[in-house]
């Protein structure tokens, strides 16, 4: 065995940086049929493998490889926006916030993604449509930065137990707005003096964490009227009569019920799982809670699962259909990501009307087929044997809809990260501040917010 | 012969290049030190993967984060809002008090661990489990059990006591206090065991001799302990408000920054509400940036008082 010098060990550093830059092309070779894709983990275990059965069919179907990461929601919403900082991104990525997609699509971080939308565009509820072109502050123009996949709006939850524990009918439950809210604030006294001291009767989200609390005001907006704060045009409407006296009017309802000691006082802190585990320990009576996630994580809980009544909006006051805020899910392609071919086949693959039903059905329906078509050919969404799924349905698909304000304007995707709405909620509560001053605070904030944002229509 | 054949060249050179020259060698024979032949290849071999790594993890994310903090109109939104303003008031409350209580608590608690006894040594080894166990787990329990509905805390207070206790963490100045108590709670004995290795290095002799003086107790800690570790304890605190300066865990874990974002401190502001939540990372990064002007000051005092010569505790 021969001595080594220091030229040999120069030597040989040098081959194998040689060796190493020789065999990159091949890497790359072999990377470009290979897609890296973050996915949100879903709230139940079947969801994850509605997912992973998505990509074992397509990768025997096109010979690609996914190279995939399931990831929860939390995690997944700081893991892309790190990527989007760096540069370093995935060929795909699921969008873990709802509010993410219109944000960053401002920035220019996503591809337009048009053609892939194109090949089932007829096929899709034009508000999940709507809910997906978003204004990209770099191109200047509007498009398609993400491939809608699935769907959701926020139902009312109530467990039918308590209410006819509490001593009323299920028969009882009013159809317009306020009257539907009052009927189950007298339940909170009632179950208390039978024992349950830790029962309140709202689980409304009223932090400022998470996406579930800006939710719930803005369907308390709608209720009374203030649709029109950010119209098609992209334009706020902060100094229009009636959307002040909605949001004032949300906001008074909103920090009434809580004042009045009928919302857990842990509420103000709650994250977006926070109602859920407070509805499913019986902490509340009722909840207000996008998707039906709530529902589904009792699935295999038979006698808790048909304990629940899933129910959407009720009329407005003066009787009439109330449209739901439709989230338009989407898995996107960030700018710069390497094998975008495999990216858009895999995505197209996706929505392709039997793969994206069965997939959606994977996931016990918590997600709604952005394609209303899916619920007709396939009776499963509408079996009415699963009440909530029936329920959930006919809201997002079957009654009127209307897409997130961010659709219309990014500087809305802002007004959500900040929560605006919510601390002129707690701008009540904590703060001295009336409904008045609060809302006005609120909107001074909602046009500054909108001024860094110039849009142009077309 | 050779040599004086040679000389008028090298005369030559030394003429018309000499300074030049000069610096050169001179610069090359500081580069090399007393390094002969392959030595020196060997050396740069070995230090210039630590270079490297240098340039890397500690050059590279400091210019970068520099960088990204670096547009002056990123300023200009933090002092446009609220709750950053807030959240220096709460970042200013969090190390005065957090940091000033907890230290003078761990001076005093060092004389009582000096005792002599088998059950001070005992109580000193469980007095060190907060510090000692990691921060995740023991803020998650601290955030259970304060729990205004099912907390341990106000159950036991229930229990005991038949009174509902406070919503620990669901107005400003309870939540922020919760933060505050258990920052103290997790980082004074780690500075209480530093004390006592401070006190342990003060000579027996002067005790003695403050003995016959008449000096006991609270008369041999003002003129004999404090005064010896006063170098120390300042050191000390200063270390400890730039540690705190940048502290994420307890207040993400305890408060969350809730409610309201109320309770937010610099680092949860910048990197949960801002970089991640709002998706502004530069926004993030320039929020905790906002605290230089008070870091850069205590670095530099820090580096003034180790330089100090005397012989100090």
């Amino acid at each position: 065995m021969g001595v080594v010098s220091r030229r040999s060990v120069l030597r040989g550093s040098l081959g194998l940086v040689a060796a190493g830059t020789l065999a990159r092309p091949h890497i790359a070779n072999a990377a470009a049929k290979t897609a890296t894709v973050w996915w949100t983990q879903g709230f139940v275990p079947e969801e994850d493998a509605a997912f992973r059965k998505v990509v074992a069919d397509y990768q025997k179907a096109s010979g690609n490889r996914i190279d995939y990461s399931i990831i929860p929601f939390a995690p997944l919403r700081q893991k892309l926006i790190s990527a989007l900082t760096s540069g370093v991104v995935p060929d795909v990525s699921d969008i873990p916030a709802i509010q993410i997609n219109a944000q960053e699509a401002w920035s220019g971080k996503f591809l337009d993604v048009s053609d892939v939308v194109e090949t089932q565009k007829s096929k899709y509820l034009p508000t999940a449509l709507l809910g997906c072109q978003f204004y990209n502050g770099v191109a200047k123009k509007r498009s398609f930065y993400g491939v809608p996949y699935k769907g959701a709006v926020i139902p009312f939850h109530y467990w039918g137990d308590l209410v006819e524990k509490a001593g009323y009918k299920l028969s009882d439950v009013p159809k317009t707005w306020d009257a539907f809210l009052d009927f189950f604030r007298p339940m909170q006294t009632k179950l208390r003096a039978q024992g349950m001291r830790h029962v309140y009767s709202y689980g409304w989200e009223i932090s400022t964490v998470g996406d579930d609390p800006t939710n719930t005001f803005h369907a308390w907006l709608i209720a009374y009227g203030g649709q029109g704060l950010v119209t098609k045009d992209g334009k706020l409407h902060a100094n229009d009569p009636q959307v002040r006296e909605a949001a004032i009017k949300a906001l008074t309802r909103l920090a009434t019920d809580f004042k009045e000691g009928y919302v857990p006082p842990g509420a103000v802190n709650w994250n977006d799982a926070d109602d859920n585990n407070a509805f499913h320990a019986k902490q509340v009576v009722i909840d207000f809670d996008g998707t039906i996630s709530t529902e589904v994580a009792l699935y295999h809980n038979k006698k808790e699962y048909d304990a629940i009544v899933t129910h959407g909006l009720p009329l407005s006051n003066d009787g009439k259909a109330l449209p739901s805020q439709f989230f338009t899910g989407t898995a996107t392609i960030p700018s710069g990501a390497k094998n975008v071919a495999v990216a858009k086949e895999f995505l197209a693959y996706l929505i392709q009307p039997k793969v994206n039903n069965e997939f959606l059905k994977g996931g016990l329906g918590r997600w709604l087929p952005a394609m209303p078509e899916l619920t007709k050919t396939d009776p499963w969404w509408l079996d009415p044997s699963d009440p909530h799924r029936v329920a959930y349905v006919r809201q997002g698909l079957y009654s009127p809809t209307i897409p997130y304000f961010y659709a219309y304007n990014p500087a809305y995707a802002q007004v959500m990260t900040e929560h605006t709405w919510n601390v002129a909620w707690s701008d009540i509560v904590t703060g001295g501040m009336t409904p008045q001053q609060a809302t006005d605070k609120a909107l001074k904030r909602l046009e500054a917010i909108f001024a860094q944002y110039p849009i142009q229509q077309a | 012969m050779d040599g004086t054949q040679v000389l008028p060249t090298t005369q030559t050179v030394s003429t018309q290049a000499l300074p030049g020259l000069r610096a050169r060698r001179g610069l090359w024979r500081a580069l090399r030190g007393e390094l002969q032949g392959s030595e020196y290849t060997w050396a740069l071999a070995f230090l210039v993967p630590y270079i490297a790594v240098f340039l890397v993890f500690v050059i590279y994310p400091v210019v970068y984060g520099f960088w990204m903090g670096s547009e002056p109109s990123l300023y200009a939104n933090l002092f446009s809002d609220p709750i950053y303003l807030k959240t220096v008031v709460n970042t200013l409350l969090y190390l005065a008090i957090g940091v000033n209580v907890k230290m003078f608590l761990a001076l005093l608690l060092s004389g009582f661990f000096m005792r002599p006894g088998w059950w001070t040594k005992a109580l000193l080894m469980i007095f060190v489990l907060p510090w000692a166990v990691p921060a995740m787990p023991i803020f998650i329990s601290i955030h259970w059990m304060l729990n205004g509905d099912y907390g341990f805390l106000n159950n036991a207070l229930w229990t005991f006591f038949h009174v509902n206790g406070p919503s620990w963490l669901d107005t400003r100045w309870f939540a922020l206090g919760s933060d505050i108590v258990s920052y103290i709670w997790k980082w004074m004995p780690f500075w209480t065991v530093i004390f006592i290795a401070g006190r342990m290095a003060i000579p027996q002799e002067i005790y003695d001799a403050a003995k016959v003086d008449g000096a006991t107790g609270i008369r041999a800690f003002v003129h004999i302990n404090f005064p010896l570790l006063a170098n120390l304890y300042f050191v000390c605190t200063l270390l400890s408000t730039i540690f705190t300066v940048g502290d994420f865990t307890t207040v993400y874990f305890i408060s969350g920054g809730g409610p309201a974002m109320s309770t937010h401190v610099l680092a949860t502001l910048g990197v949960l509400q801002y970089a991640f939540d709002m998706a502004q990372p530069r926004l993030g990064v320039a929020a905790v940036m906002t605290a230089l002007p008070l870091v850069i000051p205590l670095v530099i005092l820090l580096m003034r008082k180790l330089k100090t010569a005397q012989v100090q505790l």
